[in-house]
């Protein structure tokens, strides 16, 4: 929704807060704001001189770029899809069996347990659809505002 | 795949935002580690309250203040000079003089105004947006982003006289 009336006040207080460029204004009350400004430039050309060379400066900076490895290290962090999981399984069922990282003795029961134990846990994981990596994708893309990955990738195509 | 286009798209801005704040590149890194790390965890259970780009920011700006918080305030006569070592050759001389300098002066700013222009005339956020990023009402931000110009202006127009 936006708002179609405003005022001297309100106009400089835009310009004051987000400078002369009228895109850094709020959306909503931009429409009417350019419209006022149009009506009446007399009134705002100081405030827009002044706040012009500001944005000047603003529009010089050379965005800095983080380093190229970050973002290797941050999805290093990520979580793992389902078929780089049976390792981390494998690896849960053995702190199970070996609490505290203590070596137990190495009964033929006990062995015969977690191999069991392993073989069925594996056997259930392969045998389910492979949902985590969709449900995972879902998310992500949910978070960055597109329904579905098809959505997202058309989007992609056509910014290059 | 979903990870990595996550990251592609949102990881540089809270890099940049975290690198302004605290003007330290490998703390910036900690800070952007940080944060993905939360979201990795808060994913599974995310709900469309908020885009990801405002939370992540906001996660971000508050790992920066604590940062802050814990460095022991250091009292400047002068603006900080940002180091020129990372700007490519071939810009023209005047914009990375004018980039260093507004980056300069940005750091002078105290800490919730240097947020503002960060969010807004940086990173282009919204004023919503850039508000829920750092957990204030829209006309609180507002009201910084005024503070904020009128003495960035005054610092210009005092280092154009000197």
């Amino acid at each position: 929704m936006s708002r179609m009336d405003t005022t001297d006040e309100r106009v400089l207080e835009l310009i004051e807060a987000y400078g002369a460029s009228s895109m850094s204004w709020p959306e909503d009350e931009r429409e009417a704001a350019e419209a006022h400004l149009a009506a009446h430039p007399a009134r705002f050309e100081a405030a827009l001189a002044a706040a012009r060379a500001l944005d000047s400066l603003f529009d010089a900076d050379m965005a800095p770029e983080p380093g190229p490895l970050l973002a290797e290290r941050i999805l290093a962090s990520a979580p793992r899809p389902a078929s780089q999981r049976h390792s981390g399984l494998a690896a849960r069922i053995g702190r199970v069996l070996t609490p505290n990282g203590r070596r137990w003795p190495a009964g033929a029961a006990l062995a015969s347990l977690g191999m069991g134990l392993f073989a069925g846990y594996t056997a259930s994981a392969s045998s389910l659809p492979p949902a985590y990596e969709t449900e995972a994708e879902n998310v992500v893309y949910g978070a960055l505002g597109y329904d579905q990955f098809d959505t997202y990738l058309e989007e992609e195509m056509l910014d290059e | 795949m979903a990870q990595s286009a996550l990251v592609n798209r949102h990881m540089p801005v809270v890099w940049r935002v975290a690198f302004r704040m605290l003007g330290d590149r490998q703390e910036a890194e900690d800070v952007t580690q940080e944060t993905f790390l939360r979201a990795w965890k808060m994913l599974p259970d995310w709900e469309a309250r908020a885009k990801f780009s405002t939370w992540a920011c906001t996660v971000a700006i508050n790992l920066c203040r604590d940062r802050m918080k814990k460095k022991a305030p250091v009292l400047m006569e002068t603006l900080p000079e940002r180091e020129a070592a990372d700007l490519p050759p071939d810009q023209a001389l005047h914009q990375k003089q004018a980039g260093t300098r507004i980056q300069a002066l940005i750091d002078g700013l105290p800490e919730r105004q240097k947020e503002a222009p960060t969010l807004c005339a940086f990173e282009g956020l919204g004023n919503k947006d850039a508000a829920a990023a750092m957990q204030v009402s829209v006309e609180a931000l507002e009201s910084l982003l005024s503070r904020a110009r009128r003495t960035l202006r005054q610092a210009l127009s005092e280092g154009q006289q000197e």
